[in-house]
């Protein structure tokens, strides 16, 4: 059947809503208190507790915890913040929101799309004030190292967790987005997460300050969900083994990470990389135009976007721009069907050999 | 604390209930309410009104080495978006009497390095002079901000300025919650506000660029100052009795200062002034202001 690219079959995201979800928002609603109260307030003590850390800021979305992030941090006009290019812009977006001038990374490679330690060494300088890393995908980044880097040289270590809800920091403090197509959603949303009560009292302050409430409405809707996100995330993790196995014996592919990373990964998204840079837009547009598969390109690196190039310069990161060029992101949510599944592999597996 | 009726709730339920989240049909929906509301063509809707304020001046450019006229009564908020842009502030003295800028206040206040006024509308009141003062901006070539976000539903406001910011924080007179949106008379200017809302995202630049039918260009520091759906379906469902939610604020309004009028301690702005208001408090003069409530 020939589908069209604005009604994908396999769609590279569904959201199921629980009719618990509903009725938690209906009571907010009934009780005319909308704004930012007890069920934030609930959702945070909740979340700090799924985490197994002291503070959980609730905020109105993952780019504003990075604003809170590198803020109490102590980033401000003149330092640096180490990031990766490989990811979402506002990592870097983020830090000049700070005063500040983000420097990239590069990843460690094609198996591991998160930073790579010895590259972010070499880019220390006197004025780097903090590290940021990327779960990519929920899969996490190399936490000992890059923590370890930063406390030898006196920096922030930071995460960007957006894509990895269950992993708590491993630093001064971490960034969650509650957007809607990610494993936690509330359409629009986000959090800081510390172990430092100086940090959390300071987040707290910028957050009124700037105008990052989320309302009461969001976090009891988000609230239900936490409860569903262990077996949300097992689902995850089982169809990407599944799409592991699948995909092993298909030329032309192959998947980043390892089996055993799945396990530590909120398996966010479902990353392949094609062998050939060149078959990257031909194989997106056939499974879109021929098997009705929706699929998505995570990243354009940030250090090619326009804005970044006309503050930065041309910079090169080749193992960024390798893995973004080979990079398609195809369906994955919890209650993805094994037949929608087989589908997915089966259009690769056609595409890739014509 | 407004109860919401059946239909508001529904309307909220049901786009949960769909599943789409982020920006989409309801908030274009919004948008062209309000700005057909406003009498404007241009609005975004926002995730608060501090971003809105934010957004405005992002949208107009102030920097450093900029200075932004606000009025000393009710500038607090837009004075702190200026700053974050790190432009100067430079406050304009307003009569104790009828604390709202008026045209001579404000070209008291210019200089060489002025790049916009503010005109503020407070607690819900019109400031009288706002056209005024958009021909003073125009005769300089500086922008007129209107910083509405308390007045919402109050006459005529929206009209004067390049830009127009509005809340819908709940003791607003739109209660929703978290949001606000950016309207105006100014296509390029709205259009920037609306661009930095979300990223600085754009199609166009990077598709020629790279040949892609379907990636993006970032093009400028943007940031998430996004409204989601729902809340925009709220704003939808409760501006269908914004005229009624005004009627009551004036109501209340006006016996409210025959209370205190009463008591002797006479509100700066009376039963004509409360005529053109959708009021949140009335100033008194002493400088502080007695809640209206509904």
């Amino acid at each position: 059947m020939p589908a069209t690219g604005t009604s994908p079959s396999v769609p590279l995201f569904d959201l199921r809503v629980e009719p618990e979800d509903l009725a938690a928002v209906e009571r907010v609603l009934r009780s005319g208190r909308l704004e930012a109260g007890e069920e934030a307030e609930a959702f945070e003590r909740e979340f700090a507790e799924r985490l197994g850390v002291r503070h959980a800021v609730l905020v109105s979305s993952c780019t504003a915890a990075l604003q809170l992030a590198y803020l109490t941090a102590g980033v401000g006009p003149g330092d640096e913040v180490i990031v990766p290019s490989y990811t979402f812009a506002a990592t870097a977006a983020s830090v000049y929101a700070c005063g500040g001038r983000p420097v990239f990374a590069d990843v460690a490679g094609p198996h591991d799309l998160g930073l790579d330690p010895a590259d972010v060494e070499a880019r220390i300088t006197p004025r780097t004030k903090a590290v940021c890393a990327v779960h990519f995908g929920g899969y996490p980044a190399a936490v000992d190292e890059l923590r370890t880097l930063c406390d030898a040289h006196g920096l922030a270590f930071l995460e960007d967790s957006a894509h990895a809800p269950l992993t708590p920091p491993h630093g001064l403090s971490a960034a969650y987005s509650f957007f809607s197509n990610k494993v936690l959603s509330a359409g629009e949303g986000g959090l800081l997460a510390t172990g430092d009560d100086a940090v959390a009292a300071a987040a707290r302050e910028h957050r009124e300050r700037l105008g990052h409430r989320l309302d009461d409405v969001r976090a009891a809707w988000v609230r239900s969900r936490l409860r569903r996100i262990d077996a949300d995330v097992a689902a995850r993790r089982a169809l990407t083994h599944r799409y592991r196995e699948l995909l092993a014996d298909v030329e032309g592919v192959s998947v980043p990470y390892t089996d055993a990373a799945v396990d530590t990964s909120a398996c966010y998204v479902m990353p392949v990389l094609v062998d050939d840079p060149a078959r990257q837009v031909p194989v997106r547009e056939a499974l879109r135009d021929r098997h009705g598969v929706q699929t998505s390109l995570l990243y354009p690196p940030v250090h090619r976007f326009t804005a970044y190039v006309e503050r930065l310069g041309e910079l090169s990161l080749p193992r960024t721009e390798d893995a973004a060029a080979r990079e398609l992101t195809v369906p994955l949510f919890p209650h993805m069907s094994h037949a929608d599944q087989d589908r997915v592999v089966a259009a690769l597996r056609t595409e890739l050999a014509a | 604390m407004t109860a919401l009726r059946e239909n508001e709730i529904r309307a909220v339920l049901d786009c949960f209930a769909g599943g789409w989240l982020t920006l989409g049909p309801r908030t274009q929906k919004l948008e062209e309410a309000l700005a057909g509301r406003l009498g404007v063509e241009h609005a975004a809707a926002v995730s608060s009104g501090t971003a809105a304020l934010h957004l405005a001046f992002l949208a107009l450019r102030t920097g450093p080495g900029d200075e932004v006229v606000v009025p000393a009564a009710g500038g607090e908020d837009a004075a702190a978006a200026v700053r974050r842009t790190g432009a100067v502030v430079v406050t304009a003295a307003v009569d104790a009497g009828d604390p709202v800028l008026t045209r001579d206040d404000a070209e008291a206040a210019l200089t060489p390095a002025t790049k916009a006024v503010v005109v503020v509308h407070p607690h819900g009141f019109p400031a009288p002079a706002a056209a005024g003062l958009r021909a003073l901006c125009d005769e300089r070539g500086i922008a007129l901000v209107e910083d509405a976000t308390r007045a919402l539903g109050a006459d005529g406001i929206g009209r004067a300025g390049h830009l127009t910011c509005l809340s819908f924080a709940r003791d607003r007179q739109l209660p929703v919650g978290e949001a606000g949106m950016v309207a105006g008379t100014d296509a390029e200017l709205v259009g920037r506000a609306r661009l930095l809302r979300s990223h600085a995202m754009t199609a166009s630049t990077w598709d020629r660029h790279r040949g892609h039918s379907y990636s993006y260009d970032i093009v400028d520091v943007g940031f998430n100052y996004r409204i989601d759906e729902p809340r925009s379906a709220l704003a939808l469902a409760l501006l269908e009795r914004l005229d009624e939610l005004v009627a009551a604020r004036r109501d209340a309004a006006r016996a409210l200062h025959a209370e205190l009028a009463a008591a002797g301690r006479g509100p700066l702005w009376g039963p004509d002034r409360i005529a053109a208001a959708a009021p949140l408090a009335l100033p008194l003069a002493d400088g502080s202001a007695a809640p209206v409530k509904l």
